[in-house]
């Protein structure tokens, strides 16, 4: 009897840990497959403006728009120019941002100060891809600047609290250099 | 046996006595590091450096564009001896354009200030012909190689036309300078050895590795040797 009882726990134990094997293998492969380059800059524009890609234009950061955009991102900005592509009244946004420790690729739509469209183009973090999904980035659909954030709130994803965040701050960074760009032309 | 033993006793005396002495100094010191300033204070001795294998630093790509050194680590790019920026693809070449150092990997060009600052990253949305194998200049004017032909532009870099010329300057990697592969050594591993760091190191036998490690095992054994042997002689003078 003792017997039967031995081998019926250690059939549940072996059981239990290839549960545990299973889920660590799912979680590797999950993270490992959120790496990944899921659309290139180039294939991002020609589907936002349809295949006629318009002449990028740039951006300088200096000045009061240097302050502004370090302000929005929490962290000084790293470079001197920002590129965009504009044309019928839509601008596409190729920006980067540090999730964690590997910067993030986004691309944005925005058309008249409101957010058309957010795309994870490439994610090189170990954790967090899931900001990449639809599900997530429709959120973002139509939000527009308010006091230099976000007018509304964006829930966030457990464990990818830091891909969030710069998704969040790197949306808000578009909106305002459109409205920057805007009010230049 | 009386005498076997005192003359066994006399000669492990002898070599166990530098390595209490060793033990005892360094042990001292380490109970004082604070007092002391051990960790505040640095050793730079070259073979002590080397030893530690911190004196020299490689980098995967060196290029030399006018007085800057463009080094590259990984995925870092330095200016000399500071971080500049980051990069997914190798760096292949660069050259110096006005006031631009423009530094060229497979799939973009990596702009910087003359100060080192990152202006922009111009890949193919930019314009900038793909697969680009190496760049260089011809009478001033940016020329990339690609693996689909030769391409020229002017200083704004974002429009390339088809070319077939001789006599292009290429860019070349150069040797990291002395001067900055010893800044660069400094940026990764500090300022040199803690005093700390060597005295403990000294006191475990790890600063001679696992040799280290097995030669203070030896001596440990002959300190109990020697204690019982001490023992033994002093138990049958009592006796």
């Amino acid at each position: 009897m003792n017997r039967v009882i031995f081998s019926i726990r250690s059939i549940r134990s072996i059981r239990s840990i290839r549960s545990i094997v299973a889920a660590t293998l799912l979680m590797i492969a999950f993270s490992v497959f959120a790496r990944g380059i899921y659309q290139t800059d180039e294939a991002f524009l020609a589907e936002t403006f349809k295949g006629e890609i318009p002449k990028s234009q740039v951006v300088w950061v200096k000045g009061d728009l240097r302050k502004a955009i370090n302000d929005i991102l929490g962290h000084r900005y790293a470079g001197l120019r920002i590129r965009y592509w504009h044309k019928d009244g839509r601008k596409a946004w190729i920006l980067e941002e540090i999730g964690k420790d590997q910067p993030i690729t986004f691309g944005i739509i925005t058309a008249k100060d409101k957010v058309e469209k957010v795309t994870v183009l490439a994610f090189r973090e170990s954790r967090g891809g899931e900001i990449r999904y639809r599900a997530f980035t429709q959120q973002f659909d139509d939000a527009q600047l308010k006091d230099n954030d976000l007018d509304r709130h964006i829930d966030g994803i457990s464990g990818a609290t830091l891909s969030v965040r710069a998704m969040t701050a790197i949306v808000t960074l578009a909106l305002y250099l459109d409205k920057f760009t805007s009010q230049q032309s | 046996m009386n005498r076997r033993m005192r003359s066994l006793h006399r000669s492990m005396g002898a070599l166990v006595a530098l390595f209490v002495m060793m033990l005892a100094i360094t042990g001292m010191m380490l109970n004082h590091t604070s007092e002391l300033k051990l960790d505040q204070r640095y050793l730079t001795w070259n073979w002590l450096l080397e030893h530690y294998g911190v004196a020299t630093v490689e980098a995967d790509a060196v290029f030399l564009l006018d007085q800057k050194v463009i080094s590259q680590f990984d995925k870092q790019v330095f200016v000399d001896a500071y971080p500049a920026t980051q990069v997914q693809r190798p760096i292949l070449g660069g050259v110096v354009l006005d006031d631009l150092m423009i530094l060229a990997t497979d799939d973009a060009l990596i702009l910087l200030s003359p100060e080192g600052e990152f202006i922009e990253r111009m890949s193919g949305t930019a314009g900038v012909p793909p697969m680009i194998q190496n760049i260089g200049l011809f009478h001033g004017e940016p020329v990339i190689q690609t693996r689909d032909g030769m391409w020229r532009s002017d200083f704004l870099l974002d429009q390339w036309e088809r070319i077939s010329l001789y006599g292009i300057s290429w860019s070349a990697p150069q040797p990291m300078p002395d001067s900055v592969e010893a800044d660069l050594a400094e940026y990764f591993h500090g300022k040199g050895i803690t005093v700390e760091q060597f005295i403990l190191d000294l006191h475990n036998g790890h600063i001679i590795e696992w040799f280290g490690v097995w030669l203070l095992d030896v001596f440990a054994v002959l300190t109990i040797l020697i204690s019982l042997t001490g023992l033994w002689m002093w138990g049958r003078r009592l006796a």
